[in-house]
């Protein structure tokens, strides 16, 4: 933007800013690269320095023993079903919860509103680290222990995604709204039919936030999934580390296939992966 | 039937569109906050079948008084400035250098964001393999310090341990932070840079005296943000003592929550812990709404 390209110094300070952003890019990237290279790869390839970039064999029992296990009872599979469980429910009821309270919050007046909204939005301030303990023992006593709405209930309030859910709504035409009173919708039918439908890019980016979050979530499953078949893939990936047979090369092939569903969902649907960070910079809104 | 204004019925469905967020507030933020603030003043013990004692400030005077406790506080402070410095700096330099660029922009954005994306356990899992003693960290900074055979002892030497928690964290969040500083400067106005060529400021004078200034909010922002996930940080910690690393430079307030809790079947201490690392975070928090609000440069 601020760099100009007349003059030789300008483009030799470019050329050089060229290279500098090639070498961070290249370092980022190194790890990952390191991850998918070494889970071809025997343990003691991995090992032999200089690093062969290039696997002089690609062996795929990596895969194999991180799929079935050390104990080859294969309930990696199952854990990445509870996870895609966890997360794909997650995403979905969050939206419809930060939709309903983002369209309530910008579009209805009614006393109290701006009251709820700080309140919401004071939620920022309760980090999950520190009530987790007693949310832990609620649930034991609700007998939500290795349950699915155990992992996912906590979790469907989205803050970041209730906020933005408002903002976008804030901006989304009345016309619209009366056009669907006028031709007899109920509100309820508002909401699914012309909000709820109309506002995708909001939507999208809270499923992804909340997606995410729960694909990463690793100290609420520790605490409320023990059983192994109840696990999810951070909580396996745990147990899996922890486990004294378990090479390396297979340690890397569990980490690619940890990523594969969110880095695929990453390609697809980045633009919304980078909306989710604008939400920093809206501060005079 | 009584009839209702239109008002009023509307304002009825707003209550009905914010409920069940509400009703989830309750159950699943306020209450638990509550109980954990209360359960402070009682001996209560996981698996345990006696009725919990009321001990009054007991707890707090035994969780002010150990040194476990002060051992994660710094644990928890080396690791958050260890962090969030590096992060805000190198993150508004990497921003303002994608900026720069003309071509290739987006996937120069998308490249940058990737190690965000994994998820922080991969990320550790990643990291731990690059720093085993015969690993290609220990091979790649041998080769640039030119120390051949040198073993850093990335995972069990404390000092380097916490180099090695900081190392994956800012590499992992550095893209994302990135990614907010293109947004905020995209949002400094193509008219004021034009005006600051046509002036004929330098392209150091920009950034300086035009683009920093306007980045105020967006840097604070990013700042408090960074520092209020650095004091949550656990994954990598978790993963690193699960595989033998030593406990006491690793045991940030979170992992000694986790296991006061789940170890030592301590529910009152570790609640005494929570609470005290929610006011730390209240702090931030209300530091950033009362300081984004102020400090803003206007051109």
């Amino acid at each position: 933007m601020f760099l100009r390209n007349n003059t030789p110094s300008d483009r030799v300070v470019n050329l050089l800013i060229n290279s500098l952003l090639v070498l961070i890019l290249l370092a980022m990237l190194m790890p990952i690269a390191f991850m998918v290279t070494a889970s071809f790869m025997p343990a003691n390839e991995i090992f032999t320095m200089p690093y062969r970039w290039i696997p002089k064999t690609f062996i795929f029992s990596n895969y194999f023993h991180a799929v079935a296990g050390n104990d080859e009872s294969f309930i990696f599979i199952r854990n990445l079903i509870n996870s895609l469980i966890v997360a794909l429910s997650t995403a979905a009821l969050s939206v419809v919860v930060s939709g309903l309270a983002g369209y309530g919050l910008s579009k209805f007046r009614f006393k109290g509103r701006n009251f709820i909204f700080l309140m919401l939005m004071g939620r920022m301030m309760i980090p999950f680290e520190a009530i987790m303990i007693p949310m832990y023992i609620t649930a034991v006593r609700l007998g939500l222990q290795n349950t699915y709405p155990g992992l996912i209930m906590p979790f469907i309030l989205n803050t970041f995604g209730l906020f933005q859910m408002r903002q976008y709504l804030m901006t989304f035409p009345d016309d619209i709204l009366d056009a669907g009173r006028i031709d007899g919708l109920s509100e309820m039918g508002i909401f699914w039919k012309l909000v709820f439908k109309n506002s995708t890019p909001a939507i999208a980016t809270a499923a992804i936030l909340s997606f995410r979050g729960q694909w990463d979530n690793l100290l609420w499953p520790l605490l409320i999934a023990q059983k192994e078949r109840m696990k999810t893939i951070p909580t396996y990936i745990i147990k899996f580390t922890e486990e004294k047979s378990s090479d390396e090369g297979a340690m890397m092939a569990v980490a690619v296939l940890a990523s594969l569903p969110i880095i695929i969902l990453f390609l697809t649907l980045s633009k919304y992966f980078l909306h989710g960070s604008t939400m920093y910079t809206a501060s005079k809104e | 039937m009584k009839y209702i204004g239109i008002e009023k019925k509307k304002a009825r469905w707003g209550y009905m569109f914010v409920a069940p967020a509400v009703l989830l507030f309750f159950m699943f933020s306020l209450y638990p906050m509550l109980n954990a603030f209360y359960n402070t003043f009682f001996n209560i013990k996981l698996l345990s079948l006696r009725a919990p004692k009321f001990v009054g400030l007991k707890n707090y005077i035994f969780v002010l008084n150990s040194p476990s406790f002060w051992n994660s506080m710094k644990a928890t402070a080396l690791f958050t400035l260890g962090a969030f410095i590096p992060l805000t700096i190198f993150s508004l330099i990497f921003g303002l250098i994608v900026t720069s660029r003309m071509r290739n922009q987006k996937a120069i954005q998308l490249l940058m964001y990737t190690p965000a994306v994994l998820s922080s356990v991969v990320a550790a899992l990643i990291w731990m393999i690059i720093f085993d003693p015969r690993g290609i960290g220990n091979s790649i900074v041998n080769n640039i310090l030119q120390t051949h055979g040198i073993d850093h002892r990335w995972l069990t030497d404390p000092v380097m341990l916490r180099v090695s928690t900081v190392t994956i964290y800012v590499w992992k969040y550095i893209g994302y932070f990135t990614i907010i500083f293109v947004t905020g400067i995209a949002k400094v106005p193509e008219s004021t840079l034009e005006a600051a060529t046509i002036a004929g400021a330098s392209t150091m004078q920009t950034i300086r005296l035009i683009v920093l200034p306007l980045l105020k909010p967006t840097t604070l922002m990013v700042s408090i943000v960074t520092m209020l996930n650095c004091l949550k940080s656990f994954s990598t910690q978790y993963l690193f003592t699960q595989r033998g690393a030593p406990l006491e430079p690793l045991n940030v307030v979170t992992l000694n929550i986790y296991n006061t809790a789940m170890r030592d079947l301590n529910i009152s201490r570790a609640c005494v812990m929570s609470f005290l690392l929610f006011l730390v975070m209240m702090i931030l928090t209300l530091s950033r709404m009362s300081s984004s609000e102020r400090n803003v440069t206007e051109y």
